[in-house]
């Protein structure tokens, strides 16, 4: 019975305990050493975001409301409709950014030609520019005096304007977010094996279903996390919006409305900590039904 | 229910102008199993992946399966099953799953899919990792799940490039004697990709020797061992000792010494060598131990290893070359000892000399 002891020798991954860097480092030390290298962290962890957190959700009870500022949120038509508006809006370019730039990652990994290179790095320039610099950029494509503006009055005799509406948002979010999410999936198609697609395909899986099966679940961890930080960062992005100075109200920008102009602190400390809130439990929720449905995510916790 | 496979003038140059693979033809039989055996670089997975469908041949090769033109099928259609030496595994499935996906992929209902699956499992041993992930088992656990799902669709031809290369020495013994069992009890047509001589004698019904692109001999294991066509061959499966002679009217010369009756055919030009410089190569069990007065050379002890059950002695002065001889386990021999050699020569393997030894035959090694 030689395979049986072949099975028994085979080893089956020991369950590490998890430390606090998530699995036991061996030789990094002791917990208690691990504990104290984390001290300055925890320090500045606390001095610069608990404690200003904290003193965010105080000032919401001083409010007129008290408590209630944060049932107001939710019932007032106007702040609930930017919390909606700005969740879908995230939540879209979201999705666009992640579609896009898994398609054409994929083709800049695996295809060779003349100005690969040029044009990979066309593609992150935008990595540089602040959200004021992108939103200005939507306004001379697609503002008053844009090029699309022009070029449809001459065309159709009509002027397309759309910078100030909430396409206008939407592009100027998906520029700013492509090349983050771009180096992240090149990243991660890098090192897809391509043995595994000509496994499934020696199985007689067509290109639909390698796409299902292999690419994507090997691409996922990758584009987790990248669509994790492009959604927050669209979430809480204000540079954009406040340079097309829209009719549209995002979450950040009636944040600094009520702030500046209404003086209206509790409601705009409430608002932040929804947004914060509602982020993050976005960000958990998709992190805890992917990360089980595929099976890819790192084991012992993301 | 076993598909014949026939290449025909397959020549594979790639994009980038590397001419892998010179024309060459190729029949393998149903259910046989066909070893490709060379050095690294030679194009062993580059025929294989041509029989796959995942290259393809240059313009004017043909490929066919049973007669049917599959030349420009692609990998998907052929039916072919495929063993990798990274596996391979479907990161993201379990084990049952992996093996269950190509029949997923056909549309084989759950029930039937279930129960083959099954089998599957139960003909490699590894039913009871059916739920496993994969990043939770061996190395030679993976292979058997690899071999379960490469079989599972029932291909038409099954093809392993290099299966056991990662595994540790005694395990891939052990999984080569199990691969040989079930290509036997499959009757399956299988091609096998390897570079180790040993797993190539004992799975191959045929063997394909390959240098550089060509093809250098296709035979039996016993051929190639005891046959070489070339001094390429000889010395790729083992026999790495050589010596230079002279024919002179059908007796063999070395230094002073004369032999008769050795068998001096040259398989490439199909006559006997008459006379005219020859290459000898031989194995370890060509020169032997002897007295003094029987010797027909003399050399030095320059290194000893033992073997177990021989000592392998590597020896200078004889030839241009050292050579290695065996002699008796319990022998007394230092480095640096006078060693009487005795010549056998039916065990020797000859060939007109060429001018210069090709440089791949000393590559090989
Ligand atoms: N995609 C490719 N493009 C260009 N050259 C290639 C490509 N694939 C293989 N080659 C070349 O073709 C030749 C044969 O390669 P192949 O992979 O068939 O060798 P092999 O016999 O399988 O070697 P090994 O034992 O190292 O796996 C090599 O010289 C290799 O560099
Ligand atoms: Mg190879």
């Amino acid at each position: 019975m030689s395979w049986l002891s072949n099975i028994k020798e085979g080893r089956s991954r020991p369950s590490l305990p998890l430390s606090v860097f998530g699995r036991a480092a061996p030789g990094a030390g002791s917990p208690v050493v691990l504990a104290f290298l984390m001290m300055p962290g925890i320090i500045v962890v606390a001095a610069f975001f608990l404690i200003p957190l904290a003193l965010v959700v105080m000032r919401v009870a001083d409010g007129p409301d008290g408590w209630a500022t944060y049932f107001v949120i939710l019932t007032n038509g106007w702040y609930f409709a930017s919390l909606v508006q700005t969740l879908l809006m995230s939540a879209g370019v979201t999705l666009t950014a992640l579609i896009l730039c898994s398609i054409c990652g994929l083709f800049l990994v695996r295809n060779q030609f003349a100005g690969r290179s040029m044009l990979t790095a066309l593609l992150t320039l935008p990595l540089s520019f602040p959200g004021t610099v992108v939103g200005f950029m939507v306004i001379m494509l697609a503002g008053r005096q844009g090029v699309i503006g022009s070029v449809s009055d001459a065309i159709f005799g009509e002027k397309l304007v759309f910078a100030y509406e909430i396409s206008g948002l939407f592009i100027g979010y998906l520029y700013f977010s492509i090349p983050r999410v771009i180096l992240a999936v090149m990243a991660s198609a890098e090192k897809l094996d391509p043995q595994l697609e000509e496994a499934a395909r020696s199985l007689g899986a067509p290109t639909w279903r390698v796409v299902k099966d292999v690419i994507l679940p090997g691409l996922m961890p990758g584009l987790i996390s990248s669509g994790a930080i492009c959604f927050a960062t669209a979430m809480g992005a204000f540079g954009t919006a406040f340079t097309l100075a829209t009719d549209i109200d995002v979450l950040p920008m009636v944040i600094y409305t009520e702030f500046t102009r209404n003086a209206n602190v509790a409601v705009a400390a409430a608002l932040s900590i929804a947004l914060g809130a509602m982020t993050w439990v976005v960000l958990f929720v998709v992190r805890c039904f992917v990360g089980n449905s595929t099976d890819v995510a790192p084991r012992g916790g993301a | 229910m076993t598909t014949q496979i026939k290449l025909r003038d397959c020549a594979k140059t790639f994009a980038d102008g590397t001419r892998a693979l010179a024309p060459f033809d190729l029949t393998i039989e149903g259910g046989e199993t066909i070893v490709l055996l060379g050095p690294s670089g030679c194009g062993k997975t580059t025929i294989l992946r041509m029989i796959a469908g995942l290259e393809f041949p240059d313009k004017g090769g043909v490929i066919t399966f049973d007669g049917d033109d599959v030349t420009h099928q692609s990998i998907e259609k052929r039916r072919v099953g495929m063993v990798f030496q990274s596996y391979a595994l479907f990161p993201n499935m379990t084990v049952a799953q992996n093996v269950a996906y190509g029949l997923k992929v056909h549309g084989v209902s759950r029930d039937e899919s279930d129960a083959r699956v099954k089998a599957m499992l139960e003909m490699m041993h590894i039913e009871m990792l059916a739920d496993r992930a994969i990043d939770q088992l061996s190395g030679g656990q993976r292979q058997r799940v690899a071999l379960a799902r490469a079989i599972a669709v029932q291909p038409r031809v099954l093809l392993l490039d290099e299966p056991l290369t990662a595994l540790d020495a005694k395990l891939r013994v052990r999984l080569r004697t199990e691969i040989n069992a079930l290509l036997r009890k499959l009757g399956i047509t299988a091609v096998y990709v390897t570079h180790d001589q040993e797993e190539a004698m004992a799975l191959g019904d045929r063997i394909v020797v390959m240098q550089k692109g060509e093809i250098a001999q296709i035979g039996t294991p016993r051929d190639i061992y005891r046959k070489p066509q070339n001094p390429f061959v000889a010395d790729f499966v083992g026999a790495a000792n050589r010596l230079d002679g002279q024919m002179r009217d059908g007796r063999l010369h070395i230094g002073n010494h004369v032999f008769d009756a050795v068998d001096a055919f040259d398989p490439r030009h199909g006559a006997i060598i008459d006379q005219g410089p020859v290459e000898l190569f031989f194995r370890a069990d060509g020169l032997s131990t002897c007295d003094a007065q029987d010797a027909d050379f003399t050399g030095r002890v320059e290194a000893v290893s033992y073997l177990g059950e021989r000592l392998r002695l590597t020896v200078s002065g004889i030839g241009p070359q050292s050579v290695m001889v065996d002699t008796h386990a319990d022998d007394v021999i230092a480095a640096g000892a006078d060693v009487h050699c005795q010549i056998n020569p039916d065990r020797l393997t000859i060939f007109p000399a060429m001018r210069e030894r090709t440089p791949a035959a000393s590559d090989a090694r």
